[in-house]
């Protein structure tokens, strides 16, 4: 992950931070122990992908409760024959690391993350099933492959045979082969139980004798306990991370056998690693756009809603990463795109196969809908400003887009509301010298906007587009809100 | 606010106390990490410039060196808590950090050192460099008096000591006893170069003075000095002291002398041409300004060479009458006394000035325990016969002319601030002033824009209805074109609930849910 992490010491050493874990962290799981597929996993940025129209104004798909609670019960179930499997050695060091996994994965269902859409999950089970049928060898291992309605370009093997795929990386693909690469990524993790190897051996470490001795030295120690125990932990992390490194690069590997027993192009696995590699980059001039979206003759954009504070204490300070000797890089989990890519591109050889096998339409109008249903998970899992990022991007890319528009006003009057009841802080993230600098100058925007500006601009921003989306009852319903809203302040 | 800063000292040490442990890696029998090893938060605080805070700080012991010496950690954050330095260095094992500043390319963090007696200023750049360290001695002299001066209250989030005065380096003001006088003296640290010098007072009538740090221009500090002359055995006089940083002299000093009036400054804004702004009640000159009762408020309008341009008196009596219920002596109907707390100068230039009221009530049970006592063939009891009760706030508002145009009171719930008998014996000023260091007041801080433009002043409250019944935090906000109210009721799902001062505009809410061991943080803006 991009978070540089001593495992320990980053928690010993650290403040009382900000409740909102930023997004860059909360995918951060502890011990090192991620099989996600990403190269470092940033931001949601605006990636290319091909414009393709709506066919009719989005709605949200409404979540299938009733299903989310029934495989609950059934990895609930799966996960508590897991914990009777554990050694009995250490057995409460395992058993607490499992439990803080298992409370990730039950949070993915009552957070409502994983897409329960029938025809999304059936097109997924058939790309699965492409794989598993052409690889008899991963037939008897149970696992699933879900959407996860996350903006993060990501995918992960989550623990108790779950696989998630993050919709903001299925939309960011070009084709069917490069999403059945990233399937066989998470399969190959889970098949090698890379996540349990990882937790066997930390566990196993942490309890020998040598370092127990070490500790216990540690412990006795009158003087410098901090430094020795850093040194300790430095080694202890290294070894962790070079680990992972080496899993990430066997998934790769692995993946590419997988998908040479499909239809599927080989080339897939390796565009995948390229797009990956550039995820980050965007040239979106978010301070311009601002200021030809939300500018009206009724409430003119003002200058002093993109003031920010320079210097070391605003929010936008260019700290310094020292990079001692390596140090940063000696503590990644992933291995560079470029370093991933150059391994396997032996293995892909020139590119026979077929870039769709299932259904290219399927793909296309799937692609089409992850799009919108980051924006709509985003808000409704009180991202506000993550949304509301997602929403412009769309709407430069999109100005005709009812749902972009609509979703702009509709954040505008969630922080509206939250600001007034005082729960404006836990909906939306704040400059910080860890975001992009795109994505900060929005942040500061957000940030600088008093009650009576929320209210105005969002009402003047959707009165202008009336003509167009009054026959879209979601955006009704947002400008009847910021009516109401403007109305309470005038 | 009634919330101490020590309060939320005590209260990250022991909720970080115990959150580690959860927050531990491997929690089991054996050794784990964080049962070896265990990092203490020493202190925190706020880090200001120009008034406002732009960060925080916190000082761990990270380590032991040998039997004199710790390692320490000093996080930085920034306005909106992302950690953004972590320090470390070795020192004293008694060593404190008082106080720090920020003035744009710098921050200073005012260390004492007990080993040393030493207060040392240490300068670092934003990539956590040491620039500077300046050390000076302090006595136990001085040092009790200083610890005098840490329970005293100040509006929350403030600094006592230590202030930036702009790109060139910070000042610190310091009480300072030597025997039965009292001084002060202002230490001067560079930050752009290496440069200390202190300026002592040296006339005989500050013998006796106490100072208090009013606010800089871009080569003055201006403090307010209340001073007496115990060998003359004259009064206490208020006097307005302009020391020129660049020149390392005393600029000016008012106190009325030759003036037709007393003054005792409340408060003083720099303003944009360059000039200071002076508000101050002010007495005849045959009146006790510790005892008697103010005619009204003066707004002077200052050089930076002490030269007074103009002076507007608003007199309780006849222009501010006219706004509020006030009689001859000063006192509002039902509000009671005024104490200032703030002047705010919009870009406009109007002033608004922002008061709380006290008045002295009859206290039943002290009128009943006392006669009681005294038919019993007993004197008086320590409960006061008469009690100081807070009151409401009050917003005044005057022109670019200086004289009041308009006047609000905001109604809170009247709360007993003293029911000793303290409160029969003393003068409505000493008992303001008492207040004042007591924390009694209910004003708690002004945040907002730099300019003024946006501004919200925050007081606590109680509030007993049939919808709530418990704590409330108040917010009287100013757009730049009218007032609104805000109120955030304590209690809630949290075990505790507190606001806290934060960057412009803002506060920060902590909450701390028992249960989970959790300790919560976060930004709000005040609407």
């Amino acid at each position: 992950m991009a978070v540089l992490q001593i495992p320990g010491l980053s928690i010993i050493l650290q403040p009382i931070m900000r409740s909102n874990i930023p997004a860059y962290l909360r995918h951060t799981f502890v011990v090192a122990v991620i099989c996600c597929f990403s190269c470092p996993p940033t931001h949601a940025q605006e990636k290319g992908t091909a414009a393709h129209a709506q066919e009719k104004d989005f709605t949200p798909a409404a979540e299938n409760t009733n299903l989310l609670t029934s495989l609950l019960d059934q990895y609930q179930q799966r996960y508590k024959d897991h914990l009777t499997q554990l050694p009995s050695t250490n057995r409460k060091d395992y058993e607490q690391i499992y439990n803080e996994r298992w409370a990730d994965i039950k949070q993915k269902f009552d957070k409502k993350e994983i897409y329960t859409a029938a025809d999304a999950q059936e097109y997924l089970d058939k790309l699965v099933s492409i794989i598993v049928k052409a690889n008899p060898e991963i037939q008897h291992y149970p696992f699933q492959c879900y959407f996860s309605r996350s903006y993060i370009p990501n995918a992960a093997y989550i623990g108790e045979g779950i696989i998630l795929f993050d919709m903001g990386l299925f939309y960011r693909l070009t084709d069917e082969s490069q999403a059945v690469f990233v399937i066989c990524h998470e399969i190959s993790h889970y098949f090698l139980h890379h996540q349990e190897n990882a937790i066997e051996k930390y566990v196993k470490t942490i309890n020998s004798p040598e370092v127990q001795a070490q500790l216990r030295k540690i412990k006795g120690a009158e003087y410098h306990q901090r430094e020795q125990l850093q040194n300790l932990v430095k080694g202890l992390a290294f070894d962790s991370r070079r680990h992972s490194r080496d899993h990430e690069s066997q998934a790769d590997s692995m993946a590419v056998e997988l998908m040479r027993h499909t239809a599927f192009a080989l080339t897939g696995a390796t565009s995948t690693l390229a797009m990956l590699d550039t995820v980050d980059k965007d040239d979106f001039d978010v301070e311009g756009y601002l200021q030809r979206a939300f500018n009206s003759s009724d409430y003119p954009f003002r200058k002093k809603w993109l003031a920010r504070e320079e210097g070391l204490l605003g929010g936008h300070a260019h700290l310094r990463r020292d990079n001692q000797d390596g140090l940063a890089d000696s503590l990644k989990t992933h291995p560079d795109c470029l370093i991933r890519i150059k391994l396997i591109t032996p293995m892909v050889g020139g590119g026979a196969g077929r870039a769709f096998v299932v259904d290219s339409v399927k793909f296309r109008q799937l692609q089409e809908r992850c799009r919108y249903e980051v924006i709509e998970y985003a808000y409704v899992a009180d991202g506000y400003t993550q949304s509301f990022w997602l929403a412009l991007e769309l709407m430069k890319e999109r100005p005709a887009d009812a749902y972009a528009v609509t979703q702009a006003g509709r954040v505008l009057n969630g922080l509206y509301k939250a600001q007034k009841g005082h729960t404006l802080g836990k909906v939306v993230e704040l400059p910080s010298p860890d975001y992009p600098e795109n994505y900060n100058s929005m942040l500061q925007f957000v940030a600088d906007l008093h009650l009576e500006d929320i209210a105005s601009i969002s009402y003047y921003f959707l009165k202008a587009h009336i003509p167009e989306f009054s026959q879209y009852e979601l955006f009704r319903k947002v400008f009847e809100e910021s009516a109401k809203n403007k109305m309470e302040q005038d | 606010m009634t919330i101490s800063k020590q309060f939320i000292r005590w209260t990250l040490m022991a909720v970080l106390g115990l959150s580690w442990p959860a927050a531990g890696l491997l929690a089991q029998s054996k050794l784990s990490i964080d049962k070896v090893y265990s990092a203490y938060l020493r202190n925190s605080g706020t880090i200001m410039a120009k008034g406002q805070i732009k960060g925080y700080f916190f000082l761990y012991m990270s380590d032991k060196i040998d039997r004199h010496t710790n390692e320490y950690t000093l996080q930085i954050l920034d306005e909106n808590l992302n950690k953004v330095q972590s320090i470390k260095f070795e020192d004293s094992k008694k060593l404190s950090l008082l106080e720090s500043a920020y003035n744009g390319n710098s921050i200073s963090f005012l260390f004492k050192n007990e080993d040393n007696k030493t207060l040392d200023m240490k300068i670092y750049d934003f990539d956590g460099k040491l620039k500077y360290t300046y050390s000076r001695e302090f006595d136990r002299k001085t040092d009790e008096l200083m610890k005098q001066y840490a329970t005293l209250h100040t509006d929350e989030g403030m600094n006592k000591n230590v202030f930036d005065i702009g790109d060139e380096g910070y000042v610190s003001v310091l009480p300072m006893r030597d025997g039965k006088q009292r001084t002060y003296e202002v230490d001067y640290y560079g930050s752009d170069s290496k440069k200390q010098w202190t300026y002592v007072p040296n006339d005989d009538a500050e013998k006796y003075a106490m100072a208090e740090y009013l606010g800089c221009t871009d080569s003055l500090i201006v403090l307010e000095v209340l001073k007496k002359n115990k060998t003359l055995g004259t009064d206490f006089s208020s006097h307005l002291v302009g020391i020129n940083f660049i020149t390392k002299k005393k600029q000016f000093e008012i106190d009325g002398s030759n003036d037709q009036y007393n003054i005792v400054p409340s408060g003083v804004v720099s303003m944009d041409s360059g000039k200071l702004m002076l508000m101050a009640s002010y007495y005849d000159k045959n009146q006790n300004i510790v005892k008697d009762f103010s005619r009204g408020l003066a707004i002077y309008e200052i050089t930076t060479s002490g030269k007074v341009l103009t002076k507007t008196y608003n007199t309780w009596a006849g222009d501010i009458a006219r706004y509020l219920p006030t009689n001859s002596k000063g006192k509002i109907d039902d509000v009671g006394y005024l104490y200032i707390h703030k002047l705010i100068q919009t870009p406009d230039k109007r002033l608004f000035v922002v008061g709380e009221g006290y008045k002295r009530q009859a206290n039943a049970a002290g009128i009943a325990v006392n006669t009681l006592s005294i038919l019993a063939g007993g004197g008086t009891t320590s409960m006061g016969n008469t009690k100081i009760v807070i009151t409401d706030l009050v917003m005044m508002e005057f022109n670019s002319k200086y004289k009041v145009t308009n006047a609000t009171i905001y109604d809170k719930t009247k709360n007993t601030a003293i029911a000793s008998n303290i409160s029969d014996y003393n003068s409505q000023h000493l008992l303001a002033e008492l207040l004042k260091a007591m924390g009694a007041f209910d004003y708690a801080f002004t945040t907002g824009e730099s300019d003024n433009s946006n501004f919200a002043v925050c007081y606590s409250d109680w509030e007993r209805s049939a919808e709530y019944h418990g704590q409330t935090f108040n917010a009287i906000r100013f757009n730049g074109k009218k007032f609104t109210t805000d109120k955030i009721e304590l209690k809630s799902k949290a075990s505790m609930m507190h606001v806290f001062p934060a960057k412009g505009g803002s506060i920060m809410i902590m909450e701390y849910f028992r249960k989970d061991k959790r300790l919560d943080f976060r930004l709000e803006k005040l609407g």
